[in-house]
């Protein structure tokens, strides 16, 4: 079992710092991925030892994660990949390795099963079997203990699939639990609950942007994740654009540009529709809320600076 | 069929439209949807578990038994004064699994026993390639029936647009008759067999632990009879896809790298699977830019106070990013037309303010869609504004 109480020279910083397990959400495009990295090198600077994870497979198709640490994929067993920052990929194939290891009598078994296409391909496709996979790796994951004992990472961070498969993700306890309600598969359910379901070791967070359908499309999962009974942590409008204009400024141009078509005016416009936005967010999202500003650099600058609005919005 | 986005709004019989997540997939489906309407097509756009935001903008409920229209009063709220035959179905994908056992099952005593099935009731959401199944099953049942001129596919969601393509072979190879054998027993099977389902039987036994091997087994053999069937008609569904005639595949890109790699990868696949791809739509671009002016005193007419100096000052300097991101996407514009290759299109869609929230935004999108300057000529760059000083 995983130590329940965070160290309090650690808790200092943002609100998920304290946590176990952050489950990145959020719709494809909000810069999901980028945030994901820009947590684990903040969590990384305050001394924390951070596993990054994403859904995926060794050979499969290229991981936006692992581009950001100039690879491909990530790999199969956690790896170094900057200081303090490891990483390893969410293979479903791992987890039912894994979990059969737990399960059967013998190696023998679990490697005949695991050679057995039939089997393989039921893994695959059959009805939530992958996502059961992916729940015992990152289950496996979460409890990894290193030589002496302790947890081997303080921090697991992942990098969620599109608000629906997150969902599937986070609501597969409760539906398979109503199937089989005993046996090995529902103990590893409750397991995995008893982590995930825990405010003080886990939390998902909202990644969204400051306009009006990604702020629906949050409020929808949001609710989504409450059936799942995952915890909210912080909700992070990402790619916040700094309003440069005064009252009075903005009175001058709103008056002088009406009727014009120029170069300027869509972010001009855009500008109350952002206000509109985060408005909307903090009349329906209990829990805090963190903007990071609009930054304009490539890459890996950008996770960099990601990195210290995040250090810096500590409470 | 013709090679802009025009002659697919006017002649298509199915437009597919894939894309990765946060996209804008399915404003631009509905966009397309609203401008064939407008164009006097009878048209249906369907989306498989959709936002409920979607269903608020169009003014119509979720997971309805049947397609509904658009409610007239939405359209003339938002400008659409002429008449319109725009029909829409947002479906919830356990409402697609049950109509396919209605379909196919061979008995009213097999759907009973199909749809009362526990591991029935709560997996039709979760099996990989379910959703895009059940969205292939509603085109083809509308092909069929030949009630509308043109049907709009939403795919649901994924990182990858492949998944529409790559689900129903998915779901083929899991409900191949081959592998549900090897987990029913059978007297006359092979030694071979008898051991695989053996292995089977044990390993399954002990993860699942006691009685659910075998509730799992029941519901294989409830459904290998009914799959075998849905698979032929799979297999008939992808064919249908493939004509050039009547389909189009249209493929939803954002100026993001990510969404690019993707668009590409999927070009590269379409061609494999023998799928026709129409074309690229680059969705939220600034690429449309061209034509507006760079902001300067003359906005005062005249001499300017501090005030709207200062306030000048700083929307040159919102006018140069955007300057900066029009270049850019008209660049990204135009290497997709290259991408795109002979008869087929790239076309850019304007980033709306706010996003396409209401039926009047989604109105602006479906005009911009049609507009002639962007469907397949390069921008004017010589357009007044753009060599404007800074």
């Amino acid at each position: 079992m995983i130590s329940r109480n965070p160290t309090p020279s650690r808790a200092a910083g943002p609100d998920w710092f304290t946590r176990r397990i952050v489950l990145v959400t959020g719709k494809g495009g909000v810069g999901r991925t980028t945030v994901t990295a820009a947590m684990a090198r903040a969590a990384a600077a305050a001394g924390r030892k951070v596993l990054v994870t994403a859904i995926g497979e060794p050979g499969g198709d290229y991981l936006p994660l692992a581009r950001i640490y100039g690879r491909d994929v990530l790999p199969a067993e956690p790896e170094p990949l900057e200081p303090g920052v490891w990483g390893c990929l969410l293979w479903s194939r791992a987890g039912h390795r894994l979990f059969l290891e737990r399960v059967l009598p013998t190696s023998v078994l679990v490697g005949a099963a695991m050679r057995s296409r039939s089997i393989r391909r039921l893994l695959d496709a059959a009805p939530s079997f992958h996502e059961m996979g992916l729940f015992y790796r990152l289950l496996t994951l979460i409890v990894l203990r290193g030589a002496d004992g302790e947890p081997e990472f303080d921090l697991v961070l992942v990098d969620m699939p599109a608000t629906g498969h997150s969902l599937a993700l986070t609501g597969l306890p409760d539906i398979l639990l109503q199937l089989m309600p005993t046996g090995p598969i529902a103990d590893l359910l409750r397991e995995g609950q008893s982590y995930l379901n825990d405010p003080a070791l886990a939390a998902a967070c909202v990644v969204t942007l400051p306009e009006t359908l990604p702020v629906s499309e949050s409020l929808e999962l949001i609710d989504g994740l409450r059936t799942t009974r995952v915890p909210v942590g912080a909700v992070l409008v990402n790619r916040v654009p700094v309003d440069p204009f005064d009252a009075d400024e903005r009175t001058a141009l709103q008056a002088a540009v009406n009727g014009h078509v120029l170069f300027g005016m869509h972010r001009f416009r855009s500008l109350d529709g952002t206000a509109a936005a985060i408005e909307r967010l903090e009349r329906h999202v209990r829990g805090p809320i963190r903007e990071i500003p609009e930054i304009r650099m490539p890459g890996d600058d950008l996770v960099d600076r990601v990195a210290e609005t995040l250090a810096a919005g500590a409470p | 069929m013709t090679d802009d986005l025009n002659g697919l709004i006017d002649h298509a019989r199915i437009a597919v439209c894939c894309g990765a997540g946060g996209v804008g997939k399915t404003t631009v489906a509905t966009g397309i949807a609203l401008a064939a309407a407008r164009r006097g097509r009878k048209v249906l756009a369907l989306t498989v578990d959709p936002s409920r935001r979607l269903a608020e903008t169009l003014g119509v409920r979720r997971n309805l038994p049947a397609p509904v229209p658009v409610p007239r009063e939405r359209l003339v709220a938002a400008g659409i004064t002429e008449p319109v035959d725009l029909d829409t179905w947002m479906l919830d994908p356990q409402l697609v699994a049950d109509r396919v056992v209605r379909r196919f099952a061979s008995s009213p005593e097999q759907q009973r026993r199909l749809m009362d099935n526990r591991v029935y009731r709560q997996v039709s959401r979760m099996v990989a390639g379910m959703q895009e199944y059940t969205a292939m099953e509603a085109v083809h049942g509308f092909m069929d029936e030949g009630r509308y001129d043109l049907l709009v596919l939403d795919t649901p969601p994924s990182r990858h647009a492949l998944d529409f393509l790559e689900g129903p072979r998915r779901l083929q190879r899991f409900f191949d008759g081959r592998i549900f054998r090897l987990f029913i027993p059978a007297e006359n099977a092979s030694p071979i067999r008898r051991a695989a389902t053996r292995l089977i039987g044990k390993v399954l036994g002990v993860a699942l632990g006691p009685g659910n091997y075998e509730e799992l087994q029941e519901f294989f053999v409830s459904f290998s009879e009914l799959f075998s069937r849905v698979t032929g008609n799979a297999a008939r569904m992808q064919e249908a896809l493939a004509d050039p005639e009547t389909v189009g595949f249209l493929l939803v890109t954002s100026v993001a790298p990510e969404a690019r790699a993707d668009a590409l990868f999927f070009r590269r696949k379409t061609a494999e699977l023998g799928m026709p791809f129409a074309g690229f739509l680059l969705n939220r671009s600034q690429a449309r830019l061209a034509g507006r002016r760079f902001p300067d005193e003359s906005l005062f007419g005249g001499d300017p106070t501090p005030v709207q100096r200062s306030a000048l000052a700083k929307l040159q300097a919102l006018a140069e990013v955007e300057r900066a991101e029009m270049e850019r996407d008209q660049g990204l514009l135009e290497q997709l037309r290259d991408q795109a290759g002979e008869g087929s299109f790239a076309v850019a869609l304007p980033d709306i303010p706010g996003g396409a929230h209401d039926l009047r935004a989604l109105m602006t999108l479906s005009e911009a869609l049609v507009e002639e300057e962007w469907q397949g000529t390069t921008p004017d760059s010589s357009s007044p504004g753009l060599a404007a000083p800074a």
